[in-house]
């Protein structure tokens, strides 16, 4: 379990790294999304294997680490917060430029 | 103890921008209510300063009472106690600058709440003891300067933002990462109970990989040379008063970060640590002196001169000794009340300028309808090249002195330089606004911002040139607290 979801991970964060660098800003905003559920992940796994039962439930057997899980969904609520924000952000770019490609999106340059 | 000094200057920003939410339909009753709340957080944060510096003893909160591994702990001690009041002074400054101020988006009704939070998410990352709550509220800082930067009456405000909140969200990701590899390697988050773990085991490794990506995270936040290119695009676009705090506190957590780096959580590897600061210190302010000659906007160019300035103090971070980290922290302090007062100055001049902008060719001459910003403008400018008798001086005074004591001659040499630099810029943008003649197409406007503000930190900067000594004290007192870790670590897990 331990090596299928690093392998996972892995998969994740290349997908998502590739999808940052692609030159279309809708793509490299998806990409983003991507490396941040990799990174979810990943902080779920530090202390997701070492028991099976959950915190607090009255079950007998090894109780699993409760501090990633309550970690990870915290960091789910502000990514989701986050890309909204970017995706707002985004369709105002895209309204103004008519493209989403970020060679075009130039305003900034002089 | 009095514990409520260090949770009201986060709580109460953060009530102010409830409440200012609720009443957004009556806005000068929302202007009021944002005024008092901030200057409440400054006053609870002066106290908490005053506390620490009598008592010797840091101010500890363990929230909802759990103890201290399990549970968050806010602290106040030295260093962030000095940063806490360091940011509620400009923050304040720059929230009574918004309510002179002639920008449109200061009227957004979501403006004032959004200082708010923001001054809320800054203190928060300060005065934690906690690395995923520093997640959480440098989240909570970033993307409410990315809103107010993405209403801001600059064209392309939207943009700089999106550009900004792409490679914070980015950073924060990094920092997300640093906690799990922390948490997966030493099973704790508090950064008192880290610094007793990663000193117990330091090879652990995944304990570099934690200091590689906590690195990239601070460096992202305060614009470290190679990762500095979103700084200057994003702080132009930003309204004046949103880029008067960007521009000189916010930066600043990068600073905490690194000193709290190198002194508790990573001292056994503060040596190499401390050479890469030294040596992207020396890069920032070459670079932020160049770029900010050759730019062609005032507000571009303070942003430039912000890179260069974060390289001081990053190259007395990196000195390490206890004389150079208080050279570095007095030198952060002094560098925030200049570099605001700068900026809103430089804010006052675009909005009197026919177009709104601050671009070089828009208020050439634009100065001569306001000679008294001028007088303030030549001040702050002498500050920051660090002349006599300005609060500049005394921070450039200590950190050669303490670089002298480090023998370190090649980053003397390069920030020697650069200072000489930073004149050059400061007179060539003065010479610009207030010395050449307004051309005869032009009229400029005959009100702009309220320069009261402005006033009062010029006037600070000159009381802290003239009256160093007990600025200089407490740093010096922060720098032997920090030169000592088990005391902070005493106070958080207790025993």
């Amino acid at each position: 379990m331990n090596l299928l979801s690093a392998i996972f991970i892995g998969i994740m964060f290349g997908v998502g790294i590739f999808q940052m660098l692609r030159r279309n800003v809708i793509r490299s905003a998806i990409g983003l999304i991507i490396l941040a559920n990799a990174i979810n992940l990943f902080l779920f796994t530090t202390g997701a294997y070492q028991g099976a039962v959950a915190a607090y439930s009255g079950l007998t057997g090894q109780i699993s680490d409760p501090l990633p899980q309550a970690l990870v969904l915290t960091a789910i609520i502000i990514s989701m917060g986050g890309f909204s924000f970017v995706l707002g952000m985004l369709y105002i770019i895209s309204v103004r430029y008519k493209t989403s490609d970020s060679d075009q999106i130039k305003g900034l340059k002089y | 103890m009095k514990s409520w000094l260090v949770y009201l200057p986060i709580l109460l920003p953060l009530l102010g921008a409830a409440l200012g939410l609720l009443v957004r339909k009556y806005h000068r009753l929302q202007v009021g209510l944002t005024v008092v709340f901030i200057l409440a957080a400054l006053v609870c944060s002066l106290g908490m300063l005053y506390t620490v510096a009598t008592t010797g003893q840091p101010v500890v909160f363990q929230l909802g009472a759990w103890p201290a591994p399990a549970g968050i702990t806010l602290i106040g001690d030295y260093l962030s106690a000095l940063m806490v009041v360091m940011s509620q002074i400009v923050l304040a400054a720059g929230i009574l600058y918004a309510t002179g101020c002639r920008d449109k988006c200061v009227h957004y009704p979501a403006f004032y709440p959004l200082f708010l939070t923001l001054a809320t998410g800054l203190t928060g990352a300060l005065l934690t003891g906690d690395l995923f709550n520093l997640f959480v509220f440098a989240e909570l800082m970033v993307i409410s300067g990315a809103v107010l930067t993405a209403v801001s009456d600059d064209r392309f405000g939207v943009e700089a933002a999106y550009k900004y909140f792409y490679i914070s969200l980015l950073a924060s990701m990094f920092l997300l990462l640093g906690c799990g590899a922390l948490y997966a390697a030493y099973g704790t988050l508090n950064m008192a109970d880290l610094g007793v773990q990663i000193a117990a085991n330091p090879e652990h490794p995944l304990s570099g990989l934690a200091l590689v990506f906590l690195l990239a995270f601070f460096m992202v936040k305060s614009a470290v040379v190679p990762f500095h290119f979103w700084q200057p695009d994003f702080h132009t676009a930003a309204p004046t008063p949103v880029h008067a705090v960007l521009s000189s506190v916010v930066v600043k957590l990068g600073v905490y970060g690194f000193i709290r780096m190198t002194t508790l959580l990573f001292p056994t590897r503060a040596p190499e640590i401390n050479l890469l600061l030294v040596v992207l210190g020396c890069f920032g302010v070459l670079l932020g002196g160049l770029g900010a000659t050759g730019t062609y906007d005032a507000k571009r160019m303070l942003a430039y001169s912000t890179l260069g300035q974060i390289g001081f103090i990053l190259v007395g971070i990196g000195w390490g000794s206890p004389v150079a980290l208080a050279a570095a922290l007095v030198y952060a302090f002094n560098h925030s009340l200049i570099k605001s007062a700068m900026l809103m100055l430089a804010g006052a001049i675009a909005s009197r300028a026919p177009v709104k902008s601050a671009a070089f060719k828009v208020v050439v001459g634009v100065g001569k309808s306001s000679p008294y910003a001028g007088v303030l403008f030549f001040l702050g400018g002498i500050a920051l090249a660090g002349l006599p008798p300005t609060n500049g001086f005394i921070s450039k005074l200590v950190l050669f002195q303490s670089g002298l004591q480090a023998q370190a001659y090649i980053p003397l040499i390069v920030i020697a330089s650069a200072s000489i630099i930073t004149f050059i810029y400061i007179i060539r943008s003065f010479m610009k606004i207030w010395w050449e003649a307004l051309p005869i197409s032009k009229k400029t406007k005959p009100t702009g911002d309220l320069l009261i503000v402005p006033t009062i930190l010029i006037g600070l900067c000159l009381a802290l040139g003239v009256w160093a000594q007990p600025l200089v004290k407490l740093a010096q007192d922060t720098a032997a607290w920090l030169g000592q870790p088990m005391l902070y670590i005493q106070a958080v897990l207790g025993g």
